[in-house]
C-alpha cells in the first residue's frame, strides 16, 4: 500500500502488471460490439492497473493506464457498451501495453505512447497524488478480559476437567506449540550450538510452559520445565556449552512434557477424564540436573536466578491485566512494585521443587493468569506504548468457524453473481445500479480473497516436524542425514497442510530408510558420508510444488520391474519407459513387507501416499537416477475450495475448464486443422501440431459446431502434453466453488467436480488431465480409469 | 450385476413392515421405505454427465449441494416418455460403502402416497425367471387390491455395493446426435 517504492519498479511489480494485462486479454476476448459484457471486469482490471501505476510506475505505463481510464470512463458515462471502434482501440492498447511490459522487463527502450492517445491526456502525464488509503486510525484497544479466577488450593495430577476446561484447553494448545518450538530449536542447536537466538527462544519456551503448568498446579510438569529452563539459562549465560548430553536431555525432557500434554489433550477430548496422569519425570530430572552439574552453579542458586528471570517478562503482562480490575487505561509506568510482588510469588511457587499446596496464596489466581497468558498478552501490553498501532496481534480461531465462514463467502459469491446476471436486473438501464453492482462485485471479490487467505498457513510447521523425524531415523539407523528445508514460508490451504502430513512423513521416511545408504557404502561410492535430504516448497504455475530430494542410491528400475512382473502387475514384455517403471511403485500391491526389506525401492504404501495426494487434486512426479538419488515432486493446488474457471459452451451444455490448465484460446481460422492418418485431427498452435479433441462429439452433446472452423479452440495442458479442445463458445471466466459430485461419480475421471453457476445450474468442471491423456487415434472410445501418474 | 440375489430376497418379510412412499412408473406402482426419503422436489433442469450409463441423468443443484440423479424408467429398461407436470425427483439418503451418507435423486413419473404396511401385507419377491431386476426388490405388497413392488433403494443406487458408476465406453459415432 505504500505509495513509493523508490526509483524503478521491482520485477514483482512487472510480474503483477503482466498478470493483469493477460487477464485483460482474456476479458477482451469476450467483448462483443454493442454489448456491455466484460465491461465491469475490464473496469476492475483498470482499477488494479491504476493502483499498480501509483506505485511509482514507469512513465509510459502510467500514461498508458491513464489513456485506458479515459476510454473506460467514456464508455461508463456514455453508451455503457463497447463500440467496434473501441474494441479495436482496446486491442491495440493491449498490444502496445504488452510490448511495453516486455521492454520494461528486459530493460530496453519502451515503445512511445501513440500520439492520438497522448492527446487524450491533455496535460502533463505525471502521476497525481495518491491519497487513496486512509490510514487506519487504530485506537489502542486494551481489551482486558481477565476474569477473576477462584483459587484452588490443590496440587494433584488429577485434572479437574470440568472446572478448568477452558484453561486446560488453552494450556494444551499453547503447550503443543511451545513444545514444537523447543524441538525445532534443539535441531537448530545441533547445527549451530552457539546460536544465541535459538537458545533464548528455547529458554523462553520452557519458561512459558513452566508458567502455564504452575498456574494449573501441575507441579511435576512445572518442576521439569523449570530444571530445563535452568539448564538453558546456564547455557545462555555461557556457563555451560551445548553438548550432546544437553541436547538429548532437552529432547528427552521435551518428550516427557509432550507425553503429558497429549494426555491432557486426550482427557479434554473425553478419554478417561479425571484419570490420574503420571509421567515419569524423575530420571529425566536427574539427567538434566546431572547435565547442569558439570561446571554449573548449584541448582539452588540457579533456581534463584531463574526466579529473577522469571519475573522479568511478567510486568508487561501485568500492565495489561491489572487494568482489568482497575479503569481501562493505565500508563505503562504504573506497575512500580506493588503488582510485581504477587506475581513473583506464584512463579517462585513453581520454581521451588516442593509441594505446592502449602505455598498457594490468595493472590495466585489473577496474577498467575497474567503470567500464563504473558506471551499472548505481550503485544497488547506493548500497544499503548507504541502509540496505538494495532499491528502484529493474533487471534486463535476455531477452524470450524473459519471453514464455515469460507463456505458462506463462497455462497455469497454465487448469490452475488446470480443477482448480477439476473436478466431482470440486467434489463434495468441505470448507471446508479451499475455502479452499485460494480461495487458489490468488488467487495465480494475482496472478501473472498481475504477469506481464502485466512485459510492459508505457512507450511513451516509441517516441515519442522520432518526435522525431528529425520533426526530420529538417522540415529536409529546409524545414518548421517542432513535435512535441508527450503521455502518454509510458502503458504497453502490449511486443509491441504493437514492432509499432507502423513504422506510427507511416509515419503521422508522412505527417503531415509531406503533412499540413503549407510555412511560406509556412501563413502565407498565416492559420496560424502553425510546424506542429504532436501525438502522444499515453492509456488509454481499457480499451485504449490513440494519436492523431496535425496542423494541416495536412486530407484533400481530393473528390480522394480522384476518385482512388478513377479507380482503380475505388468506383462513381462510391456516395454515400459523408465518413468513408467518408476511410477510402478505407486501401484497398490507393489508395497509388501518383502518389497520393503528386499527391494531398494520405496514400496511402503506409496499407493496410499498417491491416493492421499490425488484426493487433494495433486500429482506426484518421480525423477531418479540410479546411484545418484531420487526426487519426488508433489504438485498441489493452492486451495481446495475454489478454482478459476473458463466457462465454455458445448452444444446446450456448459463446462468449466480450470484456467490453470488453459494455455490459450483462439478462434479457428481456415487451414489450421489438418488430419493425420485420417483419424486424428491436429491443429497448428504457434507452429506446433497439437492434437485436436472435438469436445462436443466426445462428450456426446449436440454440438452446433460441425465445422471446426466455426468453433473456438481452447489449448489445455497437463504436464508436458497439450491438446486443443474445440468448443462452441467461450461464455466467460469466473471463480467457482468446487462441489463434489459425490461418491456416485467417484470413479469416473471426466469431471473433476461440479460448480453451481449464477443461474443455479450445475456445470461440470472438466478434468483436463484425462482429456489430455486420451490416446489420440482412438480418443473417443477409451477412457482410462486411472489418473495421475499411473501408467 | 447378478450376484447375491439371495441377500436381497429375504426369506421372511418381517423386517419389511413400515411406512413406504409409493410412486408410479408407467402403469406399475412401487414403494420405497420412507426412512430413505429425504424430500420430493419438482423436476428441475439436470446437468448431464457425459459418458455415463443412460439411466444416470446427471446432477442437479439441491440448495447448494450437487447430487446425482437417476432415471428409474431407464434403470428398469422401460420406454422413455415425455416428462410432464407430475414428474418428480425423489431425493433419498443412502448409506455409502465408506459409511458416509449420500443424497441421490430418482426421477419417477408421479408420487402417490405414503402407506403403512404390516408384515402380513408383504410377500417375498416372486421369481421372474432370472430377471436381473429382482435384486432391487425387497418384496411385493398388496394394498387395496393394487400390487406395489417394494424397492431396495440402496441397492439400486449402490450397484452391487460399489456405489460407483463407471463410465461407458461408446464410440463417438454412436453418441453423436
Amino acid at each position: 500500500m505504500s505509495s513509493s517504492l523508490g526509483e524503478s519498479w521491482t520485477t514483482e511489480n512487472i510480474d503483477s502488471a503482466v498478470a493483469l494485462i493477460s487477464q485483460m486479454a482474456e476479458e477482451l476476448a469476450f467483448v462483443v460490439p454493442d454489448r456491455d459484457s466484460g465491461l465491469l471486469a475490464i473496469n476492475a482490471l483498470t482499477m488494479d492497473l491504476e493502483q499498480l501505476a501509483e506505485l511509482d510506475g514507469p512513465t509510459g505505463f502510467v500514461a498508458g493506464v491513464k489513456v485506458l481510464r479515459v476510454w473506460i470512463d467514456a464508455i461508463l458515462d456514455g453508451p455503457v457498451s463497447f463500440s467496434a471502434d473501441m474494441i479495436e482501440k482496446l486491442g491495440n492498447w493491449h498490444g502496445w501495453m504488452s510490448s511495453l511490459l516486455v521492454a520494461l522487463d528486459q530493460d530496453v527502450a519502451t515503445p512511445p505512447l501513440p500520439a492520438d492517445w497522448s492527446a487524450l491526456l491533455g496535460g502533463a502525464p505525471q502521476a497525481q497524488a495518491t491519497a487513496s488509503q486512509g490510514s487506519p486510525s487504530a485506537s489502542a484497544v486494551v481489551a482486558p478480559v481477565a476474569q477473576p479466577e477462584e483459587a484452588r488450593p490443590a496440587a494433584s495430577f488429577v485434572l479437574d476437567i470440568n472446572a478448568d476446561q477452558e484453561l486446560l484447553r488453552e494450556f494444551f494448545s499453547e503447550s503443543v506449540e511451545l513444545l514444537q518450538d523447543i524441538e525445532q530449536g534443539v535441531l537448530v542447536l545441533e547445527e549451530k550450538p552457539g546460536d544465541k537466538n535459538t537458545i533464548n527462544s528455547i529458554f523462553r519456551a520452557f519458561h512459558t510452559f513452566k508458567g502455564g503448568a504452575g498456574f494449573l498446579h501441575l507441579a511435576a510438569l512445572g518442576e521439569l520445565a523449570h530444571e530445563l529452563e535452568t539448564l538453558l539459562d546456564a547455557v545462555r549465560k555461557g556457563e555451560l556449552s551445548i553438548n550432546r548430553e544437553i541436547i538429548d536431555s532437552i529432547l528427552a525432557g521435551g518428550d516427557a512434557l509432550k507425553l503429558f500434554t497429549r494426555e491432557i489433550g486426550d482427557q479434554l477430548d473425553g478419554v478417561n477424564p479425571g484419570a490420574p496422569i503420571s509421567v515419569p519425570t524423575q530420571h529425566i530430572l536427574k539427567r538434566v540436573r546431572a547435565a547442569l552439574r558439570g561446571e554449573a552453579p548449584a541448582p539452588a542458586s540457579s533456581a534463584a536466578v531463574a526466579v529473577a528471570k522469571a519475573a522479568e517478562p511478567v510486568p508487561p503482562a501485568v500492565v495489561a491485566k491489572v487494568p482489568a480490575a482497575a479503569p481501562a487505561t493505565v500508563p505503562p509506568a504504573v506497575p512500580a512494585c506493588a503488582p510485581v510482588v504477587p506475581v513473583a510469588a506464584p512463579v517462585s511457587v513453581v520454581a521451588a521443587p516442593q509441594p505446592v499446596a502449602a505455598l498457594v496464596q490468595v493472590p495466585v489466581a489473577k496474577p498467575a493468569a497474567a503470567a500464563e497468558s504473558a506471551s499472548a498478552a505481550e503485544p497488547t501490553a506493548k500497544a499503548p506504548r507504541e502509540g496505538g498501532s494495532s499491528t502484529g496481534g493474533f487471534v486463535k480461531l476455531d477452524t470450524e468457524k473459519l471453514d464455515s465462514l469460507v463456505n458462506l463467502v463462497g455462497e455469497l459469491v454465487i448469490a452475488q453473481s446470480m443477482v448480477v446476471q439476473n436478466p431482470d436486473v440486467q434489463s434495468i438501464n441505470s448507471l446508479q445500479l451499475l455502479r452499485c453492482l460494480r461495487q458489490l462485485s468488488r467487495v465480494t471479490t475482496e472478501l473472498q480473497r481475504n477469506a481464502m487467505s485466512l485459510r492459508m498457513v505457512p507450511i513451516r510447521n509441517l516441515f519442522q516436524k520432518m526435522g525431528r523425524l529425520v533426526r530420529d531415523l538417522g540415529v536409529s539407523q546409524n545414518k548421517q542425514v542432513h535435512l535441508v528445508l527450503e521455502g518454509e514460508d510458502t503458504e497453502l490451504d490449511r486443509n491441504i497442510v493437514e492432509k499432507m502430513g502423513d504422506p510427507l512423513i511416509h515419503m521422508i521416511r522412505n527417503s531415509v530408510d531406503h533412499g540413503l545408504e549407510g555412511p560406509d557404502e556412501r563413502v565407498a561410492n565416492g559420496k560424502p558420508a553425510m546424506g542429504t535430504v532436501r525438502l522444499s516448497a515453492s509456488h509454481q504455475r499457480g499451485g504449490i510444488v513440494i519436492r523431496i530430494q535425496d542423494d541416495g542410491r536412486g530407484l533400481n528400475t530393473d528390480r522394480i520391474l522384476a518385482k512388478a512382473i513377479e507380482r503380475g502387475l505388468v506383462r513381462p514384455n510391456a516395454g515400459l519407459s523408465e518413468s513408467e517403471i518408476h511410477s510402478l511403485i505407486f501401484l497398490p500391491g507393489f508395497s509388501t513387507a518383502e518389497a520393503v526389506t528386499d527391494l531398494s525401492g520405496r514400496g511402503v504404501g506409496m499407493d496410499v501416499v498417491l491416493g492421499n495426494i490425488e484426493s487433494l487434486r495433486g500429482k506426484v512426479e518421480i525423477e531418479s537416477v540410479f546411484g545418484k538419488g531420487t526426487t519426488f515432486t508433489i504438485l498441489l493446488p493452492l486451495t481446495l475450495a475454489i478454482i478459476d474457471g473458463l466457462l465454455v459452451a458445448v452444444g446446450e451444455d456448459r463446462y468449466i475448464i480450470p484456467t490453470l490448465s488453459v494455455r490459450e484460446s483462439f478462434r479457428l481460422r481456415p487451414g489450421m486443422v489438418s488430419t493425420v492418418h485420417e483419424r486424428g485431427e491436429m491443429v497448428t498452435v504457434r507452429g506446433k501440431q497439437t492434437p485436436l479433441l472435438r469436445l462436443g462429439r466426445f462428450l456426446g452433446s449436440t454440438s452446433k459446431t460441425t465445422q471446426a472452423e466455426d468453433g473456438i479452440i481452447v489449448v489445455v495442458e497437463s504436464g508436458d502434453t497439450a491438446r486443443g479442445l474445440l468448443v462452441d463458445e467461450l461464455i466467460g471466466k469466473q471463480e467457482v466453488v468446487i462441489k463434489s459430485l459425490g461418491p456416485a461419480f467417484e470413479r469416473q475421471n471426466l469431471a473433476a467436480g461440479g460448480a453451481v453457476l449464477g443461474d443455479g445450474w450445475v456445470a461440470l468442471i472438466l478434468d483436463v488431465d484425462t482429456l489430455v491423456k486420451l490416446p489420440i487415434e482412438n480418443r473417443a472410445s477409451v477412457i482410462h480409469s486411472q489418473t495421475g501418474t499411473h501408467s | 450385476m447378478n450376484t447375491s440375489t439371495a441377500a436381497s430376497a429375504p426369506s421372511s418379510t418381517h423386517g419389511l413392515a413400515g411406512r413406504y412412499l409409493t410412486f408410479s412408473l408407467g402403469r406399475d406402482s412401487y414403494g420405497v421405505p420412507v426412512l430413505n426419503v429425504r424430500e420430493i422436489i419438482r423436476l428441475c433442469p439436470i446437468t448431464p454427465v457425459p459418458r455415463m450409463p443412460a439411466y444416470v441423468k446427471g446432477v442437479i443443484n439441491l440448495r447448494g449441494t450437487v447430487i446425482a440423479v437417476l432415471d428409474l424408467r431407464a434403470k428398469f429398461e422401460m420406454p422413455t416418455v415425455a416428462t410432464g407436470d407430475r414428474n418428480c425427483i425423489i431425493v433419498v439418503q443412502i448409506q455409502g460403502v465408506g459409511g458416509g451418507k449420500t443424497l441421490m435423486g430418482a426421477i419417477v413419473d408421479a408420487v402417490e402416497e405414503v402407506v403403512n404396511l404390516a408384515a402380513g401385507d408383504i410377500e417375498p419377491t416372486p421369481d421372474f425367471g432370472g430377471s436381473p431386476d429382482v435384486q432391487y426388490m425387497l418384496g411385493v405388497a398388496t394394498i387395496r387390491g393394487g400390487v406395489k413392488t417394494l424397492l431396495n433403494i440402496e441397492k439400486i443406487f449402490q450397484e452391487d455395493g460399489s456405489l460407483v458408476l463407471t463410465p461407458v465406453s461408446k464410440p463417438a459415432s454412436s453418441i453423436e446426435a
